[in-house]
């Protein structure tokens, strides 16, 4: 029989050894299913790494797969420092996508397009969390699954919108709106696809976030409430506040993601799922990975960027299905929460 | 066990040596799907042709990406070309404008791109079209149907779909002038269980002939199910139900890919020169294919109603398989007689869209946003 | 009026088949305490599986089994890395909802476009979900190894005294709604549309999750939850054209419902009908 004690104070190299480990497992047993459908995990791997990292190109691909990944990851990095298990990112990166595509289409176009489009994607990625949020502070309804729902309630939403009354006049008949006019449109990083202001904002809300957490009193009061809801109690802190607002910070960045998706990418909105491809999945195992520092979604985000744009190779170069991507990310993140255990616990073999 | 390596290596070299000359005289060709090339529909028969164009000619080679999503052709294009693709086909719609600029990125590739209309110096368009065929088909649905009901599953309200509905609706009335045909539309190309519930509410609704346009089989193994005669889309469905498929409508895009390609090795097609070249391939130029299955334009099992069944052309009673077959040949000719978008032609408000003794253009066709009188149910930016 | 009538409970209770199990199935898990969101990953390997032994044998019996085990086999691991490891089981299950469609989209790669020569049909699927139900009500309620289910849900510190082991209940609770996920996805690839489509569960999954907290935990409630939620999606196409309200909002009302109940109950300062210990990893002698 395996049993488990609890590590009280596990130490910095168990914990680093636990992590590398299970990631290294996670990639073993990705090769073992490449293997299973017939491509050598040793070619696959060598493919991935040598078109991405090994090629201007393929490093552009990679920042380009980071950006939503950076926005989402940061704040759900926060959310999840005070439990809040935001699992509806996809969401509201589709909200915010469809906020900043009516700026777009329907405001005139002018020098503060872009800033609006964004102003707007935060304000509705915040929105479409709100419901979920406030639930979770004041009535303690779980979070993970009305946000889960709600992120199909979005793709409907989305859809309807792009194939009722958004749909656009030279789109003849297809589900997507018109194209933005040019001042919606993101500037791209030389001759690649890196819309490099929302990069930009990534990066500065990853600071920006983690200076919150470690600098301000409404940082303080998130990391007690994180740390030990029972003490954050008996200091009289205003717990559901902190929860609802961290919970809205996380929303309001999905929809940043969702504004430089179609501003940057797209030019226009369209079925719901061609603007994300998963972002908002893929930013639980980046916010997962930064265990609670907003600031090292700057290394996390890159490496889930990696893969997914190593995943686009596998599928050109060696023509396997695209769902390898979701491999990866099933198995990394089962091995990532499992990793977490054997880190808080000892592992006995008992008799 | 030295020996064995170095044995290797120099077949190695020898080998690299070998691909080198060769990859001098080879053109590369690059194949972008939307869907899986696996499941029956679009971008199987893409691929089937792509197999058929790589026998055809020895100095290709090819590769192929599926299941790309619209919105991300533009990064595939830059990897293939990275890859030394000199030609590249973008086979769906949803990718015009990704492939308008890839062509404008390089210059000195070729770009072809399915169903589309616009072009540029060193991008062309083509498609192999199927409307013949639908009014065919419909004059079969017209004959077959007890009800007058007869059911279409489509996928987008998008001028091909309108001009396929239309001319097998047309086909429909030819044959019984009071006879509809009516939509669902599931706004999805692949989606076996919208197809099904689609399929299930237009059997509900009385309709006794199925038709579809959508990249699954779902429709015809509903038909096949339900007992209902069906007609197959795409790809050789006849095999999904042998008893219910009647015909249906079969591509050969390696016509226009052998011929394509060959005019780009030749030169006549080099970057530059593709501005006006649209390929609209029918029957006439083997493009397209009546049937379920290759080799079977009409099921056996149903080519006694339809010898039965009766309709009036020019004030003549004739049988609808001899029309069938008559208009099959016709239309397979090198010099067709028939259109069926041919006027006069009203659309289903009664708007006169083609006048009299005028064929409509592949271009009208291309941007036909109006459907035949018969056709019911909601559709999207038609014109009052 | 009661031909129409007729057809769309038909189409309900078809749409409605692999709800009901796979939503059963969950149901007897978080009775047992245990929380799993992998349903739709389980059910695609189970579809995946089936579809897999039934092109290549022709035995529907043997696919059905394989479909079953292959679904338990997913929910063990997911008992392994939450019941024994005792991770996060909401992340959990998300994870194994994602390897799940990732394994079946990569396996099932040869398996498009084949075909079967023998469908199954769909009735002996749609008696056994309904049979089921009524089993595992009168299991749940009127039998000793129910009550044991239900206390290890409720209270596992309680049962554990009681000598449950807690540990045992919940891995076999965790197997048996697996099992069902599994038998779902054959249904779908054996009967529905019988053929293997990469995503041909089309987020049914998440609709059997929906479904467990919208009829509150009842399995004869899910029959009528099942049927209700089939009509839904079958309403979307047949009022098509003939409805002033937009159709995706048919298609979106299970989740949109279900977050409306799980307010109302969070609202009245209840849990609901939830599992009180529902999601809350348990080990002797820790709290």
């Amino acid at each position: 029989m395996i049993r488990f004690e609890l590590d009280p104070l596990p130490r910095r190299r168990k914990r680093v050894g636990v992590y590398l480990g299970v990631l290294a497992l996670a990639f073993t047993l990705a090769g073992a299913l490449f293997a299973a459908y017939g491509v050598g995990p040793l070619e696959a791997y060598g493919t991935l790494l040598e078109g991405t990292l090994g090629d201007p190109q393929g490093l552009a691909e990679v920042l380009r797969r980071t950006i939503p990944l950076l926005l989402i990851g940061s704040g759900l990095t926060l959310a999840f420092r005070v439990s809040f298990f935001n699992i509806g990112a996809e969401g509201q990166l589709l909200l915010g996508a469809a906020a900043g595509a009516a700026v777009a289409l329907f405001l005139p176009a002018s020098a503060v397009s872009l800033p609006l489009m964004f102003l707007a994607g935060a304000a509705a990625g915040g929105l479409w969390t709100l419901p979920a949020a406030w639930l979770r502070a004041r009535v303690d309804v779980n979070e993970i699954l009305t946000t889960l729902m709600l992120n199909s309630v979005a793709g409907y939403l989305v859809l309807y919108l792009v194939s009722g009354p958004w749909r656009g006049e030279q789109v003849q008949g297809f589900t997507y709106t018109d194209e933005f006019p040019g001042a919606a449109r993101l500037p791209l990083l030389g001759d690649t696809l890196v819309h490099w202001p929302t990069l930009v904002l990534g990066v500065v809300l990853a600071v920006a976030l983690q200076v919150l957490l470690t600098r301000t009193s409404l940082g303080y009061e998130l990391r007690v409430v994180g740390e030990s809801p029972r003490a954050a109690r008996y200091a009289g802190m205003p717990i559901p506040r902190v929860v609802l607002l961290t919970g809205l910070l996380s929303g309001g960045a999905a929809g940043l993601a969702g504004v430089g998706e179609v501003a940057g990418i797209h030019y226009r909105l369209l079925d719901p799922s061609q603007i994300s491809l998963g972002y908002g999945f893929t930013a639980i195992i980046v916010a997962w990975l930064a265990r609670g520092h907003p600031a090292l979604v700057l290394l996390t985000a890159p490496l889930m960027g990696l893969i997914l744009a190593g995943g686009d190779l596998l599928k050109i170069s060696l023509n396997m299905p695209f769902r390898v991507i979701d491999v990866f990310s099933g198995l990394m993140l089962l091995c990532l929460i499992a990793g977490e255990s054997l880190v808080r616990y000892r592992v006995r073999w008992a008799r | 066990m030295v020996r064995r390596q170095v044995l290797l290596l120099a077949l190695l070299a020898l080998g690299v040596a070998g691909s080198a000359q060769a990859e001098e005289k080879k053109l590369k060709a690059c194949f972008i799907y939307v869907g899986p090339v696996g499941d029956i529909g679009w971008s199987f028969a893409h691929d089937e042709a792509r197999k058929l164009t790589m026998k055809a000619l020895p100095w290709l080679e090819t590769q192929y990406v599926e299941a790309v999503p619209e919105g991300q052709a533009l990064p595939v294009i830059d990897r293939l070309v990275k890859g030394g693709c000199k030609v590249v086909f973008t086979t769906s719609f949803g990718f015009m404008d990704q492939t308008l600029e890839a062509a404008k990125k390089y210059p000195d590739v070729v770009f072809a791109h399915t169903s589309g209309f616009k072009r540029a110096p060193n991008m062309a368009t083509f498609m192999a079209d199927f409307y013949q065929l639908y009014y065919l088909n419909g004059l079969m649905a017209g004959a077959l149907t007890k009800t007058g009901k007869v059911g279409y599953v489509a996928a987008f309200p998008i001028p091909e779909l309108k001009r396929h509905i239309s001319a097998f609706a047309l086909g429909v009335r030819a044959v019984n002038p009071k006879a509809t045909v009516n939509v669902k539309w599931i706004n999805a190309w692949v989606s076996p269980v919208k197809a099904r519930e689609a399929a299930e509410a237009l059997m509900a609704e009385g309709n006794d002939v199925l038709a579809f346009t959508e990249d699954t089989a779902t429709v015809v193994q509903v038909a096949g199910r339900k007992k209902v005669p069906g007609f197959a889309h795409y790809s050789p469905m006849h095999r999904f139900a042998p008893d219910f498929v009647v015909s249906g409508q079969l591509v050969h895009w390696e016509k226009i890919y052998i011929d394509f390609l060959s005019k780009v090795r030749d030169g006549t097609y080099a970057p530059g020169k593709l501005k006006d070249v649209d390929y609209w391939w029918l029957l006439r130029e083997s493009a397209v294919e009546l049937g379920g299955q290759p080799g079977l334009p009409i099921n056996p099992k149903y080519v006694d109603a339809l010898k039965k069944a009766q309709m009036t052309v020019g004030g003549k009673q004739v049988s609808v398989y001899d029309r069938v077959m008559e208009l099959l040949k016709d239309m397979s000719s090198p010099t067709p007689t028939f259109d069926p978008f041919t006027g006069p032609l009203q659309d289903r408000n009664g708007a006169t869209r083609v006048p009299a003794g005028r064929v409509m253009s592949p271009q009208e066709l291309n941007q036909m946003q109006w459907v035949a009188p018969g056709v019911v149910g909601p559709v999207a930016d038609e014109p009052k | 009026m009661m031909e129409e009538f007729l057809q769309a409970l038909t189409r309900a209770l078809s749409f409605g088949t692999p709800l009901l199990l796979a939503s059963l199935g969950a149901l007897v898990n978080e009775r047992a305490g245990v929380v799993n969101l992998g349903v739709e990953g389980m059910m695609a390997v189970g579809a995946l599986a089936a579809f897999g032994v039934a092109s290549e044998t022709e035995a529907p019996g043997a696919a059905v089994c394989l479909a079953m085990a292959v679904g338990a086999l997913a929910a063990l691991l997911h008992g392994f890395v939450t019941l024994t490891l005792r991770a996060n089981a909401y992340v959990s299950g998300l994870a194994l909802a994602m390897l799940g469609l990732g394994v079946a989209g990569l396996l099932g790669k040869r398996y498009e476009g084949a075909i079967l020569f023998e469908p199954a049909p769909e009735l002996p699927f749609t008696v056994a979900a309904g049979a089921l139900a009524v089993v595992l009500w009168g299991f749940l309620h009127a039998t000793r190894p129910g009550l044991v289910l239900r206390s290890v849900g409720e209270n596992p510190a309680a049962a554990d005294v009681l000598g449950v082991n807690v540990m045992a209940v919940r891995y076999l609770a965790v197997a048996f709604g697996g099992a069902l996920a599994g038998l779902a996805g054959a249904f779908l690839s054996l009967a529905y549309r019988p053929a293997w489509t990469d995503g041909m569960t089309a987020g049914l999954g998440w609709i059997a999750v929906a479904l467990v907290i919208f009829v509150g935990w009842s399995p004869l409630r899910a029959v009528l939850g099942a049927v209700f939620f089939g009509l839904l999606y079958y309403l979307q196409f047949r009022l098509q054209d003939q409805s002033q309200v937009p159709t995706e909002l048919f298609a979106a009302m299970p989740y949109l419902l279900v977050v409306v109940v799980l307010a109302l109950a969070g609202l009245r300062r209840t849990q609901g009908s939830a599992p009180a210990a529902l999601g809350r990893p348990y080990h002797r002698g820790e709290r």
